[in-house]
């Protein structure tokens, strides 16, 4: 039995943080009120000041396992999810071996249930072992509760295999999740073209590389009936297309935005500092400014982080040699707070929606929400303290993130799920 | 003043980029002598690391290392560790151990010797990284540039070809430009970019960049071997537009202009054969002083045992400055 006393609720539908207690016993909110009276033998945390939020929702990261255990597993990366304050994530199907058929997702699964104190949903993939030639088991991961299907990193190139894929999966109400890359167009360098790759003597990326694969794959989704999720969009003009699509209505698309495409452009590479090397690349501010824009219109459903481990080792290389990505459920949630919740760029409304619920539509999975009669999935957030993310703070097995050891404003105080006190600072 | 590295223009101080053009004045009287060697560096090594073919600077760097009495060891990537899969910064700390004092490093992805620069002690010279920089040829440019117009400011230099894989025309774009030269790119669209410096005009037509009135003619080497597509139809044509064919060398000796080119030269693409008897071709002197600037640089760095640049470094990256064009 557990009751925060005045603590700030967060919702998706309001800007106004609205001061309650809330009461859980035995996993479920009991009440939410004004001076709840305090039940014998519960636990009494004053929350004043505090934001009490539904648990965060990611629905695009990359835990590793199986295949390269090295950089993260399943129980590291959930448990950097909780850390960051996230109670839920989605993997993506790029391991090794790939998860392309029932056997791989069965084993996936199987693992999550003993390994992850969160709920860990898999993606799977489009084609077998993502090489965008034969179409991957679809009917038997769907069977597992797999929903969305993508190749992951790679485009599935031949427009044709896509469509028939698209036309076949959508039968069993399964959607697809698209990293949008013409390869041709963006070499292997994860870098914007532009003045940066010009000074720093790599070859860039140019932001249609991601446009025309934005276009491409929700044209197929119109022609086959189906969903198309659109991954970790980069570029001002990719989101103006999603924006375009979506006020036509013909077609069901969603979109996504990682909080590193919000915050950092491809000036931070600075010194050819491997951080900032992830793929899609960081562009322009002017990007940055549309892609902030876009998200508050509701052009993109939902924030994901891409959350990307690496060892040191591999990131210590020269830009060229590292790979892309960078991780961020750690970070996630106080990297929003800091730089835009805190300085009114928007509120934990759109947070709470954007992070938690709509991740969860996405998935066809219940909305978390503080209100009475809901299983507790809640944080606790101290919008005045501060968090530093140095290495030991992390729960990632990688460190591979821009924001090693800085500060920034805000701390994940609890993450409360059901019946557990899943972290507590 | 004193550096511990040389790894690109854009970070040197005009009154350093002036120490080492009168530096270089000076050893290149050393060469009319018949004992060109001079103990500057004796008892210091040496350590060739050249990921790249190379011809003009692996031996420019070795004669310069040399008449300075330094000890030259040639790292031979080709029978190195390399070849078994061992990644650069294990090859860095292998050589770090050996405590060398000076590494000159050429490797073609961009950045690298900087993050060798960061992990060892010994001085490490950029001699070409990737698309990026070739500091010490812009230095021997500007010190060839010099000799003909002691002062250059307001001179025009004008850059032809791949702009876009070169790490020459961004080396010594950069310095003539703090020397108060200005500027010019020509070449095919395909390999001029469009997101260059503001500060540099940009042509793809022959006739409108001579309008321009340079004073120097700057020829690239055409890189077939860093183009992973085709950017122009065949050599023939680039020849015809972009090269210096006969018809167009006869205007060039009218107007007395100087031609320039980093080697080595693609005859027949990049300029036809009588450019290289023409009297006001500078690629020979290129050459030669290429050693007396190599001098320079290998007498004015300084290694250190403690890092001295780190916190440089530190204050570089913090800025994002150390890249930035003039």
């Amino acid at each position: 039995m557990l009751l925060l006393q005045n603590a700030r609720i967060a919702s998706e539908n309001s800007p106004v943080l609205v001061e309650s207690d809330v009461l859980i016993i035995e996993g479920i909110i009991q009440e939410i009120g004004t001076s709840l009276a305090i039940p014998e033998g519960a636990r009494v945390i004053d929350a004043r000041g505090r934001v009490l939020m539904p648990g965060m929702f990611d629905a695009h990261v990359h835990f590793r396992a199986p295949g390269f255990e090295n950089k993260e597993t399943i129980t590291t990366g959930s448990e950097a999810a909780i850390n960051g304050g996230i109670t839920g994530v989605v993997m993506m199907p790029n391991t090794r071996p790939a998860l392309d058929s029932a056997t791989a997702i069965a084993t996936v699964l199987e693992n999550a249930k003993h390994r992850a104190r969160i709920p860990v949903y898999t993606s799977g993939c489009v084609t077998k072992n993502r090489e965008g030639e034969e179409l991957a088991e679809i009917e038997g991961m769907h069977r597992l509760g797999v929903i969305m299907l993508t190749d992951d990193g790679d485009t599935t190139a031949d427009p044709a295999v896509l469509l028939r894929a698209m036309q076949y999966a959508t039968e069993f109400g399964m959607f697809f999740a698209s990293h949008c890359e013409v390869p041709e167009l963006a070499g292997p360098r994860a870098l914007n073209e532009g003045v940066m790759s010009y000074r720093l003597g790599i070859k860039g990326s140019p932001a249609c590389a991601e446009e025309i694969i934005i276009d491409r794959d929700i044209r197929l989704a119109r022609a086959a009936g189906a969903h198309v999720h659109i991954q970790h969009v980069s570029s001002k003009m990719g989101m103006e297309t999603i924006r375009w699509w979506k006020s036509r209505g013909d077609v069901k698309v969603t979109a996504e935005v990682a909080p590193h495409h919000l915050l950092f452009t491809d000036e931070h590479i600075g010194d050819y500092d491997t951080n900032y090397k992830m793929n899609p690349p960081l562009r322009t501010q002017a990007d940055c400014d549309a892609l902030l824009e876009g998200l508050k219109e509701g052009v993109f459903d939902l924030i994901a982080t891409d959350h990307a481990p690496h060892t040191p080792f591999e990131k210590a290389q020269d830009f060229i040699s590292a790979p892309n990505g960078i991780t961020g459920l750690d970070t996630a949630l106080v990297s929003l707070h800091h730089f835009f919740v805190e300085p009114g760029k928007f509120g934990w409304d759109l947070v709470v929606k954007r992070y938690s619920a709509e991740p969860r539509r996405l998935m066809g999975l219940p909305v978390a929400a503080i209100e009475v009669g809901q299983e507790a999935n809640c944080v606790l957030f101290d919008t005045e303290a501060e968090t530093t993310f140095t290495k030991e703070f992390m729960k990632s097995k990688s460190q591979n993130t821009p924001f090693i050891d800085q500060t920034l404003q805000g701390r994940v105080d609890m993450v409360i799920l059901g019946t557990e006190i899943l972290l507590e600072r | 003043m004193a550096r511990k590295d040389l790894l690109d223009i854009a970070s040197l101080h005009r009154e350093e980029i002036e120490f080492l053009l009168d530096q270089s004045t000076s050893f290149k009287k050393l060469f009319t002598r018949s004992v060109k060697k001079i103990p500057a560096l004796e008892g210091k090594s040496v350590l060739m690391l050249f990921y790249e073919a190379s011809t003009r600077t692996h031996s420019s760097f070795e004669v310069a290392a040399k008449r300075l009495s330094a000890e030259v060891t040639n790292f031979d990537v080709a029978h190195s560790s390399i070849t078994k899969g061992e990644s650069v910064r294990e090859t860095i700390e292998t050589l770090q151990a050996m405590r060398t004092d000076y590494i000159v490093v050429r490797h073609g992805h961009p950045g690298l010797p900087a993050m060798i620069a960061r992990q060892t002690t010994a001085s490490v010279i950029n001699a070409g990284d990737g698309a990026h920089e070739h500091p010490t040829q812009a230095l021997l440019d500007a010190f060839t540039i010099k000799e003909k117009f002691p002062d250059p400011r307001g001179k025009k230099v004008l850059i032809i070809g791949d702009i876009l894989h070169s790490r020459v025309a961004r080396s010594t774009s950069t310095l003539l430009q703090k020397l108060g030269v200005e500027v010019a790119y020509l070449g095919p669209g395909s390999l001029v970019p469009k997101y260059g410096p503001a500060t540099i005009p940009r042509f793809t037509d022959y006739e409108a960049a001579m309008a321009w009135a340079p004073d120097v003619v700057y020829l690239l080497r055409v890189q077939m071997e860093r183009q992973d597509v085709q950017f122009f139809p065949n050599v023939r044509e680039y020849h015809r537009v972009y090269g210096i064919t006969t018809a167009r060398l006869a205007e060039i000796r009218d107007k007395g202009l100087y031609i320039m080119h980093p080697g080595p030269v693609n005859r027949g693409v990049e300029l036809c054969d009588a450019v290289m008897d023409y009297e006001r071709s500078l690629i020979t002197n290129q050459v030669e002083n290429g050693i007396s600037i190599r001098m320079a640089v290998l007498d004015w760095l300084t290694p250190g045992g403690d890092f001295p640049k780190q916190e440089a470094y530190a204050a570089r990256q913090q800025a994002g400055s150390s890249l930035l064009m003039p």
